[in-house]
């Protein structure tokens, strides 16, 4: 898992029916993260908040960023 | 036989270079109808984009009104419209009608979800220049629902992001959102049990940032209105200016969206 924002990395165990939304959730209380909105990103596609890591097809050495989604206009 | 030229007459056509491009078709984008909701700083960026780029009929929807922290990024307002406290939707709209009197330029003051459904209807395109998350639900349902291109863009200091919804088939807006969303949305009202307030976090921003977002976002309604949407994002861009980068990323439709639903 990388922080978009920092570029630091963290390795995160899952379970196939964790959630996208958990990780990004786990990711974020980790990284000690404000109260914003977040996306995961899995090579060129976001990941849906309620797919699991079944669905997402996410595998042991998958790499996942997690992204602020920009709020402000 | 063709009709005859003058020397330097390319020189009195405003968007004789803009013609050179090829592709775009201002003939459609000056019979247009836009709809810009939000007159901070990409509202400011973007209807000069849209003005400069041949768009003639827009219309500015904002309820607030011009502050001196807006004028790091906002073109079009003036230290005089903060002492005012003018509002930013009839602030800029003055000031880019002036930038070309060929252009109906009008400002609306009020709030996005007070804004009559005809006038969604009534527009070609619709830019997001928002800056919550319970207004751009607003929107993209509204879009989704009459089936209007909605061209989104967000800031958060020095990076942004720009959607393209193309109803009915592209993801849309809520697509894109997660429990992060809906908890970023929650934290904005705080019921007190007589009153609602409003939290409105002062976030990061610059114009270099604004600038590249709005930039894409008039860009790519020029391609939905030349009939190019077949080369507009898929779906969404983000852009991070500190490390320079720009990545196009697909969203998935989610199946239980209710905004993708043919009638
Ligand atoms: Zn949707």
């Amino acid at each position: 898992m990388r922080n978009a924002e920092t570029g630091s990395t963290v390795d995160m165990e899952l379970e196939e029916e964790n959630t996208v939304q958990e990780i990004i959730e786990g990711a974020a209380g980790y990284w000690e993260k404000d109260s914003g909105a977040y996306v995961l990103r899995k090579g060129k596609r976001l990941l849906r908040g309620q797919q699991t890591v079944l669905d997402a097809g996410i595998g042991n050495s998958d790499d996942l960023e997690l992204i602020p989604d920009p709020e402000g206009g | 036989m063709n009709r005859p030229i003058k020397p330097g007459e390319s020189d009195e056509d405003r968007m004789e270079r803009s013609r050179r491009v090829g592709w775009i078709d201002l003939d459609r984008i000056g019979k247009s109808r836009t709809l810009v909701i939000g007159a901070g700083a990409l509202g400011n960026e973007v209807v000069k984009n849209l003005v400069l780029s041949g768009f003639e009929d827009i219309t500015i929807v904002d309820m607030d009104r011009v502050v001196l922290s807006n004028l790091n990024r906002c073109l079009f307002f003036r230290e005089e419209d903060a002492k005012r406290r003018s509002f930013k939707a009839t602030a800029l709209a003055d000031m880019a009608q002036r930038m070309n009197a060929a252009c109906r330029v009008s400002g609306m003051v009020m709030k996005v979800q007070d804004l009559d459904e005809g006038v969604f209807r009534s527009s070609d395109v619709v830019l997001g220049c928002l800056d919550n998350i319970a207004a751009r639900l607003h929107v993209n349902a509204h879009c989704c629902h009459l089936g209007r291109p909605l061209i989104d863009g967000g800031t958060l200091s020095t990076s942004g992001k720009v959607q393209v919804v193309i109803p009915p088939d592209s993801p849309c807006l809520q697509c894109s959102m997660n429990r992060t969303h809906y908890r970023a949305l929650e934290r904005r009202f705080s019921c007190t049990g007589s009153d609602t307030t409003f939290f409105e976090p002062k976030l990061a921003a610059e114009i270099t940032t604004t600038s590249v977002i709005a930039a894409i976002q008039v860009r790519e309604a020029i391609k939905v209105l030349s009939g190019r949407e077949d080369r507009c994002l898929h779906h969404l861009l983000r852009y991070d200016g500190l490390d320079n980068q720009a990545l196009e990323l697909e969203v998935p439709l989610d199946p239980d969206c209710g905004l993708h639903r043919r009638q």
